[in-house]
């Protein structure tokens, strides 16, 4: 068996990993800033090893790297942190779905900035993701009213064993 | 727990476009034919990443937990060795259009399974077909 394959579903299971770690953070209680911080402390942590022991290279890098770097980085920490905050309003399944979907952003920026070629499937895909995001809202909403029906029947039954 | 239903939205659409636009840069970095330089290219990533991410935590109480350095350590080992092993696939000889699909489809349903099984998530029968068409939606793309 190739090993490529073994390294796909060590991937599959390293980013599974992610997603139910992100829950975990949340029953557990932890501050989304935290977590946020200390996810990306880790990571500089694991790109500087990767990039100096492993492959034996060094920081120094053109300037535009670093300016093209810096606020695509703090982009992407944005979503973490606004993820990680979510999740207490959400469930994780639709959460990490929404976050996931966000790989439709790319594929239309480049359409409008490098004005790639948009082929059929292209196209099918994003508009999927634009359905998928709408049903979840859907959903989303759905069971907050469910929520609020059930907490004003309770408040009623409340009232109503209350003695006069 | 206070689970506002707007508030989730206005998060979810935040992370959907800011992580959208984080790996643009990659792009960015190829067009400007400078994909040389992509090691120093995610260092960099994951340190502006660090900076907005302590600007964020020095707003609050800078103090943190050892459940948050664990849980902090064990992500960003998740999310190292998910780029990793990926990047590992693909240099030996498996075609994107099968790696892809498989860890961006694959880990969304396992992580939906996990939190529908373990942590006992109820999603409706709109959230489970909006989780069915995110999931074709992103193995199309990724095998476009």
């Amino acid at each position: 068996m190739n090993p490529g394959y073994l390294y796909t579903i060590a991937g599959l299971l390293s980013f599974s990993a992610l997603g139910v770690f992100h829950k975990l953070a949340d029953v557990k209680g932890c501050r989304p800033s935290a977590i946020n911080a200390l996810l990306y402390a880790w990571s500089t942590v694991f790109s500087f090893l990767i990039m100096t022991a492993i492959q034996g290279d060094h920081p120094a890098a053109p300037g535009s790297v670093v300016w093209i770097a810096i606020p695509f980085g703090i982009s992407a920490s944005i979503a973490i942190l606004a993820l990680q905050a979510g999740i207490r309003h959400g469930n994780i399944s639709t959460s990490w779905l929404a976050i996931n979907l966000s790989s439709g952003i790319p594929t239309v920026a480049s359409i409008l900035v490098y004005h790639e070629a948009v082929s059929a499937r292209k196209a099918f895909a994003l508009v999927l993701i634009v359905l998928s995001m709408f049903l979840l809202w859907v959903d989303r909403s759905r069971q907050e009213r469910r929520r609020a029906a059930a907490e004003a029947i309770a408040d009623v039954q409340c009232c109503e064993k209350e003695p006069q | 727990m206070n689970r506002d239903a707007r508030l989730w939205m206005k998060l979810m659409l935040i992370a959907f476009v800011a992580n959208g636009l984080g790996p643009f840069g990659l792009k960015v970095l190829s067009e400007r034919k400078l994909a040389g330089y992509q090691p120093q290219y995610l260092f960099y990533w994951y340190l502006g990443g660090l900076f907005f991410a302590l600007l964020a935590l020095f707003g609050g109480s800078f103090r943190v937990n050892r459940k948050e350095v664990a849980l902090g350590a064990f992500m960003g080992l998740a999310s190292f060795c998910g780029q990793a092993f990926t990047g590992l696939a693909l240099s030996h000889n498996v075609p994107g259009y099968i790696a892809f699909p498989l860890t961006t489809g694959g880990s969304l349903f396992l992580v939906a399974t996990a939190g529908i099984l373990l942590f006992r998530e109820k999603v409706g029968p709109y959230g489970i077909a909006g989780l069915t068409l995110g999931i074709i939606a992103l193995v199309t793309l990724s095998a476009a």
